[in-house]
C-alpha cells in the first residue's frame, strides 16, 4: 500500500516531501509546474507501531517542530517497486530517519530472513501546502474508482488532458484537443454517463474543466488498491479540481490546476496579475485572446493569490503579495530574477495556479485567516515589512 | 455522401476488430473501400510503403447488423476513405462488453468516422464513449489507384506451415538479419534463409502441400512444365514478415503463397467471412 502511494506521487514530480507528523506521516509533492500537487496521509493507525518526536528548535524555544524533509522518488522508488511482489514477500517494513546525519532508512524484512536496508539522504525543507477549500466547490462527485478506471481506459495513454462536462443530468468526459491542433490527425474520444452511476452526485454549477490525466491515472491506480470511493470536488473552469480519498488508515488527494477560458477570463485578467512579477504566469502583454490564462479570477477574496515563482529547490517560499497589494518594491529585485525561471515554463501557463501555502504546524487552526499569502519559510532573513503575514495552511 | 453502420452482436463485434488488428499491424495508414456489400480494406504499392500492397475484403453482412452507404454518385455508388487503422482499432479495443456499436460517417470540423459504442453500466441509462477518428475522403479521380492487384503469374505455390511455428521462426531470424529468403518448390517443400557475414540459419518445412489451381489457358504456364524439385525463390524485407505473421490473431482457414522468383511473393489468408492477400516484392 505505501509502495503504490509512492508509485502514485512519482507520478507528479522526481521529488516529494516526507513528513511525519504526531497524527502520522504526510507524504506530499507537487509538480514541475505547479499545476499539481499530491497529498497522501497514513494516519499513525495505519502502521504497526508509529513513533514520532519532536525535534526541538534551539531557536524557536518552546516550540516543537517536526522534520520534514524531501527526498528523490527516484530513490524511494526501487525500495518499493513491483508492489505486488512486495506483497509476497516482504513481511516487515520499517522506516526510521536520524536526522542528525540526514539520513531515512527503509528496511525491508522479507522472507527467509532478508533484510534489504536502504539508506537515503534527505534534504531538510519546509514543504507546500496546496490551499484549496473543498467544502466551497459547488460540484461534488462520488464515485468508485473502478468507475473512472473503466472511463479513462477508452483514453489512449499519450492523452494529455482530458475535460469534464457536467449538467445537473449528464456528465460527459471528452479529450482535450488545443485549438491550434489539426482536426484532420487527432482522435476524439468522448465519454457520455448518466448521474445515476455516482454514488453521490453534485452539481451546483454547469461546468467544464480540463485538467491532465497522466497525473490522475497515478491516484486512480492506487485508489483502485485501497478500494476506497473517490470524491471530486470542482467548480467552474479555470478552478483547481481536486481528487481525494479519505479512509480510517489514510487518505490522499490531488489537487489539479485546470484550464481556464481565456474569453471569460481576459477582463479580470489585469486585475491579478501584479505588475513587477513581469513575465510570470499570465502574460499581461499577451492579447488576451491568444491562449488561456492562467490567472485566478477569484471573486471570492479569500482565494486570491498566486503560485509561487522559486523553484522547489529553494527552501523559501516567497510571500506573494494580495491583489490589491501591489506596491512591494522592495521584493522586485527577487522578483524579476525569479520572472526569467517562470519564462520557461510558458506552456504551463495556461494552468490555472494553486494556492501554496508553507506548512507551519503551529498553525493548524488559521483557516478563517483572510489573508492567503504565503509565508516565507521560518529560516528566512528577509524581512518583508508589513505585507507579510503568518503562515496560513 | 453517406455511412452508417451497426454492429449488434459481440461474436462479429470481436471478429471484426480482430481484422481491424491485423490491418493495423500491416500499416500505419490504409484505404477503406465501401460498397454496397463489401468492405475492404487496400494499401496500394506505393514506394513509401517499401513496395508492399495489400488487398483485404469483408463481406458487411457477415458483421454488421445495419449497413447503409451511399456513394459519391449513383453510378458510383462506392466510398474510399483514407484512415488510420490503428485509430479504429484502438476505438474498437474497449468494446469487449458492447451492447452495441455504431459506425458514422460525420462531416464536422473535418471528415470523420464516428464510433459510438454503447456499454452497460450500472445504472439504467447506458455509457456512450463516442470516438471521432478523423478520415480522408478519396476523390474519384484516384480510384484507379486502388484496383484490385492481379494474381501474378507465379512459380510455385504452396500452402504455408502453421503460422505459430513461422512466426516464432522469422521472429528469431529478424534478430540476425534484415532480409529473409522465401524459396519453395512444388514437392510441398519450403526453406526460409538468412545469411549474415558470421552466420546463415535455414529452416526446412516439408510436406506443406501445393494448392490446385485449375489451370486457366495458360496463365498458370509457368508452374506447369516446372520440376517439381525446383526451387523458386525471393527476398524480402522480413520486417515485412514478420508484421505479417505477428498479425494474425487467429489461424486462418487457409494460408499459402505464391512466389514470384526473383520477383514477389504474394500471400493469401483466407478466413470464413475475410480474405486477406498481401504482397511483399523481393529486393535484388
Amino acid at each position: 500500500m505505501f509502495g503504490r502511494a509512492i508509485h502514485a506521487i512519482a507520478r507528479i514530480s522526481d521529488e516529494f516531501w516526507f513528513d511525519p507528523v504526531e497524527k502520522g506521516l504526510a507524504l506530499r509533492s507537487v509538480n514541475s509546474s505547479r499545476s499539481a500537487y499530491a497529498y497522501v496521509f497514513f494516519s499513525s493507525m495505519f502502521f504497526q507501531h508509529y513513533c514520532w518526536t519532536a525535534v526541538s528548535d534551539p531557536c524557536h524555544k518552546e516550540k516543537e517542530l517536526s522534520l520534514p524533509c524531501k527526498l528523490i522518488v527516484k530513490a524511494v522508488l526501487p525500495v518499493f517497486r513491483c508492489a505486488n511482489v512486495l506483497g509476497r514477500n516482504v513481511e516487515k517494513c520499517s522506516i526510521s530517519t536520524s536526522p542528525s546525519d540526514h539520513h531515512i532508512t527503509f528496511q525491508l524484512l522479507c522472507k527467509h530472513g532478508v533484510v534489504k536496508t536502504y539508506n537515503l539522504t534527505f534534504q531538510e525543507c519546509d514543504p507546500l501546502q496546496a490551499v484549496f477549500a473543498k467544502h466551497m466547490c459547488p460540484n461534488i462527485l462520488k464515485v468508485h474508482s473502478r468507475l473512472l478506471a473503466d472511463v479513462m481506459i477508452h483514453f489512449p495513454t499519450s492523452q494529455e488532458e482530458i475535460t469534464l462536462s457536467v449538467t445537473p443530468v449528464k456528465v460527459c468526459f471528452k479529450s482535450y484537443t488545443e485549438e491550434d491542433t489539426d482536426f484532420s490527425r487527432t482522435m476524439v474520444t468522448e465519454i457520455h454517463l448518466s448521474p445515476e452511476e455516482f454514488d453521490y452526485f453534485q452539481v451546483g454549477v454547469d461546468s467544464e474543466v480540463t485538467f491532465c490525466l497522466k497525473e490522475l491515472r497515478g491516484l486512480l491506480a492506487f485508489s483502485e488498491a485501497t478500494g476506497v470511493p473517490v470524491s471530486i470536488h470542482f467548480d467552474r473552469c479555470g478552478k483547481p479540481i481536486a481528487f481525494s480519498i479519505e479512509d480510517v488508515l489514510l487518505e490522499a488527494s490531488l489537487i489539479l490546476a485546470t484550464l481556464c477560458e481565456a474569453q471569460k477570463e481576459a477582463d479580470s485578467q489585469e486585475r491579478c496579475c501584479p505588475q513587477q512579477w513581469g513575465s510570470s504566469e499570465t502574460h499581461p502583454d499577451k492579447p488576451s485572446g491568444d491562449e488561456p490564462n492562467s490567472t485566478d479570477i477569484s471573486k471570492h477574496p479569500q482565494r486570491d493569490g498566486n503560485a509561487p515563482t522559486n523553484p522547489v529547490a529553494k527552501q523559501e517560499v516567497k510571500s506573494i503579495p494580495r491583489v490589491t497589494g501591489r506596491d512591494v518594491t522592495g521584493r522586485a529585485g527577487t522578483a524579476t530574477a525569479e520572472a526569467a525561471g517562470e519564462a520557461t515554463e510558458a506552456p504551463y501557463q495556461k494552468f490555472h495556479s494553486l494556492f501554496f501555502g508553507a506548512v507551519s504546524y503551529k498553525e493548524k487552526d488559521a483557516t478563517g485567516h483572510t489573508f492567503q499569502s504565503l509565508a516565507t519559510a521560518s529560516d528566512t532573513e528577509e524581512d518583508l515589512g508589513p505585507l507579510q503575514s503568518s503562515p496560513v495552511l | 455522401m453517406r455511412f452508417r453502420a451497426k454492429i449488434v452482436d459481440l461474436a462479429c463485434l470481436n471478429n471484426f476488430s480482430r481484422v481491424i488488428n491485423t490491418i493495423s499491424k500491416l500499416t500505419k495508414t490504409c484505404t477503406l473501400r465501401l460498397t454496397v456489400c463489401k468492405l475492404y480494406f487496400i494499401l496500394s504499392d506505393k514506394v513509401a510503403n517499401g513496395g508492399a500492397s495489400m488487398w483485404c475484403e469483408l463481406c458487411q453482412g457477415n458483421f454488421f447488423d445495419e449497413f447503409q452507404m451511399e456513394g459519391v454518385a449513383a453510378e458510383h455508388n462506392e466510398i474510399y476513405l483514407e484512415l488510420v487503422p490503428e485509430n479504429l482499432s484502438r476505438a474498437l479495443k474497449t468494446a469487449h462488453s458492447a451492447k452495441a456499436v455504431k459506425i458514422k460517417l460525420t462531416n464536422k470540423h473535418c471528415p470523420c468516422l464516428r464510433v459510438a459504442v454503447e456499454l452497460p453500466s450500472l445504472s439504467s441509462s447506458s455509457r456512450i464513449v463516442t470516438h471521432d477518428i478523423p478520415v480522408g475522403v478519396i476523390p474519384r479521380r484516384i480510384w484507379n489507384d486502388f484496383r484490385e492487384p492481379t494474381m501474378p503469374d507465379f512459380d510455385v505455390s504452396i500452402y504455408l506451415p502453421v503460422l505459430k511455428i513461422m512466426k516464432s521462426v522469422v521472429e528469431r531470424m529478424k534478430n540476425l538479419s534484415n532480409f529473409i529468403v522465401i524459396e519453395a518448390n512444388l514437392s510441398g517443400e519450403m526453406n526460409l534463409k538468412i545469411e549474415t557475414d558470421l552466420v546463415s540459419v535455414t529452416t526446412h518445412f516439408k510436406d506443406l502441400g501445393n494448392p490446385p489451381w485449375a489451370s486457366e489457358d495458360g496463365c498458370q504456364s509457368s508452374a506447369q512444365g516446372r520440376n517439381l524439385e525446383s526451387m523458386a525463390e525471393a527476398r524480402i524485407d522480413i520486417k515485412k514478415l514478420q508484421q505479417l505473421l505477428a498479425g494474425q490473431q487467429v489461424n486462418p482457414t487457409k494460408a499459402l503463397c505464391n512466389i514470384v522468383s526473383k520477383r514477389i511473393v504474394h500471400f493469401i489468408l483466407l478466413h470464413e467471412d475475410v480474405s486477406l492477400q498481401y504482397f511483399i516484392p523481393a529486393l535484388a
